[in-house]
């Protein structure tokens, strides 16, 4: 068995490795944008914003120096699953209607999924941005920056930024324990055999005792931070750096508002492609 | 607060996993509604929510929001004790809520809702286009077209009304389930161990005099510490020892503020756990000492806004100079327990207390640790107290405490540290070759960005009845090696053979031993868990005693909880259960880490004897040496995920066996 392709993984939470403008941007800045555009794909879904929101995603990765590796590999039943929407929303024809020769060919109904699809590829793509380009460290404070106006309202934002902060530095520890877990549960033969009812019975069991065993590792972990989190007399700062933006960070925003404001009033007062 | 916080954290993290398997996620929120306020909740969904949208986008988020309302539902109901009745007004209510929502939103989302329908739509009509074709489904495919378009007609009532219905059927499953699931759970003790000290005034924790202290926990039978008096100056360098169970956690639960159960603590002001010129804790597990996700900020972690210290000059103190930017994730036990010392550096204490801070680290990083507690006295006026188990660290103090202890007479002695061997030559014994690797390498993530390579081209056997030892340090690629050889990782590139076939095609025919114990063990109790993990009958007692027997536990354990056993039955739990099996190969990976003395000396003179008798073959992957010369003739290091062969061994020659 030498050297085999491999499946890509998924690889969660770690940054590109380098140093380029897109990597050094505020951490606040990119949810900001991520969380803004989200919010206007969803209003005005047609194909000028999606364009223009893919443009801006295809150009944050080439200035981010993101290489085609980072992609995972794309598991063969989501292509199954994309052909079959494709071919039965092409089935039902519509407007567009397209000559060819003595046939017709209607491209309304597979317009409407590329549009479903390309919608969920832009949106997915945005996350994956800032997962791709921001260091996991800066997106607490950036959170507890974000959100410093809630606490006019009296919502405990800094103690949500001191959880998420923790979350995040136990995610990578809990990874492992879970790795060893279901490699534990590999090793295991599988379960004798016996009447139905009782099989069943021994699955759901089996299936409690796992989470149970990942739920008490997982609570234990959380005492001993618990721990130390007290020993350092309670929480506090978080960062040893101030979060906040930049220069580079007004111009970014600069940029996408004006990028997704000119999709949107093309959108809304010249031509509709929402309809 | 702070251990809710934590346990905020660690769910929040659960949580997005579970998006796979809804009801998963559904588990901690229950546990965390039941056990703390909703404001615990609240906040774990927040961070839970953020890190799934940063994972798997809109859809993450909303299943955060699911589990969160399921699980903080049946918590909640569960510790009001309250009943199915309850959970049913209360799923309609949510329902009414949910079904009003999503139909304004989608009235709101006019061309959001228009794409949608028009997308569903065509995949319909291109559907009932197909089915027209079809001979005799021509009625079928017409039905399906006139109900689609009733039914978008309608969409506000149907959206709504289907939304009331799924939430009220999901919350009734979910509390269903989850009840049966939780019973379980809500048993397991909260272990946390500081409080913060209820005190206010003046900061000044020494000199502190103990007087005729005891201390006994709340249910149990002796007193865990004491009677016990002594004294404690400012500035002064003191090693507390004993075995396990001589109570010395429990001193420095009350150094730390811990109220005693008789006798008196004189000191000049209050404790201040944590508060700048108070106390402060390090403790045994370095993962969980260390909160920041970049060194930088962990040093500054938890202190008071405003305040502003020298994170360089700190981090150069402990020899960790110049990594202020790294991620804590990639850094050694050691490194990081040192971390954790400029943490507590960074409060300015007049009391440090180190507990067991060595326990959980490599032989080079307990050098540079206790390098660095040892030169502390040079700069800071600070009385430290160093609680150990193992003799030779007792020596750089200038008083010697040492904890006699209650009733804890099966250990008594302390820890030996015996220097590496020299590696011995890869050629193997004389047996029939079990294991055989050829060239494996392995690299992590390959194709992507964050690829890194963990094993280069290691070559060697193992044969039938050998003992190997691989010995490597932090990062030394030697946990992937022995996933390897359990087949649990496929190499990247050549190949490991198990009896000729390759050893990923025979999962558990090669039985491992991971060094957390509590994770190979899934049952509740000991019986299940050797039964289930050997593949018989857990009724089949006499051979559920047999396995027992196998590892020298006494058969009066198989009724016991997996939750009462200690770390060394723990470890013969799991060898009970994997040898059943009759296995080709036993790996151990760190066998020895966190075990007493006599837990270790007794584990490892079992499996020797085990080796000896059955011919079992026998791989330890450690980087700890004492008393393994016996169990493993050989020992391969591995370093950087290369084989050193026997010529670059370290050469610490002549120290083998040296006590310290």
């Amino acid at each position: 068995m030498t050297a085999t392709r491999q499946r890509r993984p998924v690889v969660l939470l770690r940054p590109v490795p380098g140093r380029t403008p897109i990597h050094e941007l505020w951490a606040g800045t990119k949810l900001a944008v991520v969380f803004g555009i989200s919010v206007l794909l969803t209003f005005y879904p047609g194909w000028l914003p999606i364009a223009a929101v893919g443009a801006l995603v295809l150009t944050a990765a080439w200035m981010a120096h993101i290489p085609r590796g980072a992609l995972p590999s794309i598991p063969r039943w989501l292509w199954v699953l994309l052909a079959f929407g494709g071919i039965t929303a092409a089935f039902s024809g519509g407007a567009p209607i397209v000559h060819v020769g003595s046939a017709a060919l209607g491209f309304g109904g597979l317009l409407y999924f590329l549009r479903v699809t390309a919608l969920s590829v832009v949106l997915l793509g945005l996350g994956a941005m800032v997962s791709w380009t921001t260091n996991v460290a800066e997106i607490a404070p950036a959170v507890a920056t974000l959100g410093r106006p809630l606490r006019w309202l009296r919502i405990p934002v800094d103690e949500w930024a001191v959880a998420l902060a923790l979350a995040l530095r136990a995610f990578p520890m809990l990874i492992d324990q879970f790795r060893v877990l279901y490699a534990a549960r590999r090793l295991r033969p599988r379960p004798v055999r016996s009447a139905r009812r009782g099989r069943f019975r021994r699955s759901a069991a089996e299936v409690i005792d796992m989470v149970a065993a990942a739920i008490i590792v997982s609570l234990r972990r959380g005492d001993e931070m618990g721990d130390a989190v007290t020993a350092r007399g309670g929480t506090g700062q978080i960062s040893a750096v101030p979060s906040r933006p930049k220069l580079a960070d007004w111009m970014a925003f600069l940029v996408v508002v004006l990028v997704c404001g000119a999709a949107v009033a093309f959108e809304v007062l010249v031509v509709s492609t929402t309809a | 607060m702070a251990a809710l916080s934590a346990a905020t954290a660690i769910i929040a993290v659960v949580v997005p996993f579970a998006a796979g398997l809804s009801l998963l996620g559904t588990v901690p929120m229950g546990i965390l509604a039941y056990r703390y306020r909703l404001r615990v909740l609240l906040a774990a969904t927040v961070a839970g929510g953020l890190i799934a949208f940063l994972v798997a986008g809109m859809g993450g988020l909303m299943t955060v929001v699911h589990c969160a309302y399921i699980g903080g539902m049946t918590g909640i109901v569960k510790r009001r004790r309250r009943g199915t009745a309850t959970v049913v007004v209360a799923a309609l209510c949510a329902g009414v809520v949910v079904g009003a929502m999503s139909v304004l939103a989608l009235a709101v989302l006019s061309r959001l809702r228009m794409l949608i329908f028009n997308s569903l739509t065509a995949n319909v009509d291109g559907a009932a286009a197909v089915l027209r074709r079809i001979p005799h489904m021509e009625i079928a495919a017409a039905r399906l077209k006139e109900i689609f378009a009733a039914a978008l007609h309608y969409w506000p009532w149907l959206i709504g009304g289907s939304s009331m219905l799924s939430v009220l059927v999901v919350s009734l499953i979910g509390w269903w389930a989850l009840s049966r699931v939780l019973r379980r759970l809500f048993v397991i003790p909260d272990v946390h161990q500081l409080e913060t000290p209820v005190d206010d005034g003046p900061i000044a924790p020494v000199p502190v005099r103990l007087e005729d202290v005891r201390f006994r926990y709340p249910g149990a039978a002796h007193d865990a510490l004491g009677p016990l008096s002594l004294t404690l100056e400012p500035g002064e360098h003191v090693a507390v020892t004993g075995a396990n169970g001589s109570g010395k956690t429990t001193l420095m639960l009350i150094l730390a503020g811990r109220e005693v159960s008789s006798g008196e603590v004189e000191r000049p002001g209050s404790v201040g756990l944590g508060k700048l010129g108070g106390t402060a804790v390090i403790m045994q597990h370095p993962e969980s000492q260390v909160l920041g996700t970049r060194v930088a900020d962990d040093v500054v972690w938890g202190l008071p806004p405003g305040a502003h210290i020298d994170v360089g000059r700190l981090l150069e103190e402990v020899g960790l100079d110049g990594l202020a930017e790294r991620d804590t994730g990639g850094l050694s036990g050691g490194e990081l327990q040192r971390l954790a010392v400029a943490a507590a550096l960074a409060r300015e204490p007049s009391l440090l207390i180190a507990d067991e801070v060595t326990s959980m680290v490599d032989q080079q990083g307990r050098d540079a640790l206790l390098g660095v507690l040892s030169r502390l006295k040079d700069r800071h006026r600070m009385a430290l107290v160093h609680i150990t188990h193992y003799n030779n660290e007792a020596g750089f103090a200038e008083r010697v405490i040492n904890l006699t202890g209650n009733g804890a007479d099966d250990n008594t002695e302390m820890v030996q540290i015996a220097a590496p061997p020299r590696a011995s030559s890869i050629s193997a014994g004389a047996g029939r070759p079990v294991l055989q690797l050829r060239g494996v390498g392995h690299e992590y993530s390959s194709g992507t960005p964050w690829a890194t390579t963990a094993l280069r081209d290691v070559s060697f056997s193992v044969n039938q009845g050998d003992g190997v030892l691989i010995h490597g340090g932090n990062g030394s690629g030697k946990s992937t090696l022995a996933w390897i050889m359990a087949g649990l990782t496929v190499p990247t590139t050549g190949e490991c053979l198990l009896d000729g076939r390759p050893a990923a095609d025979q999962v558990g025919a090669v039985a491992i031993s991971f060094q957390a114990a509590r994770l190979q063990l899934m049952r509740t109790r000991v019986d299940r868990e050797v039964a289930s993990a050997a593949g018989f009958s857990p009724y089949d007692r006499r051979r559920v005693e047999a396995a027992l027997a196998t590892v020298g536990l006494d058969t009066g354990l198989a009724g016991r909880r997996i939750d009462q056993l200690s770390g060394g039955q723990m470890r013969r739990v799991v060898l009970a259960g994997l040898l059943a099996r009759s296995p080709r190969a036993l790996i151990l990976d760190e066998p020895l880490a966190g075990l007493d003395a006599a837990s270790q000396r007794g584990l490892l003179r079992l499996l020797e004897d085990l080796r000896r008798r059955s011919g079992l073959t026998v791989v330890v992957i450690s980087h700890d040496f004492v008393g393994l010369e016996e169990l493993c003739p050989r020992t391969l290091h591995l370093s950087g995920g290369v084989l050193q062969g026997a010529s670059e061994a370290p050469g610490r020659s002549g120290a083998a066996g040296r006590s310290a």
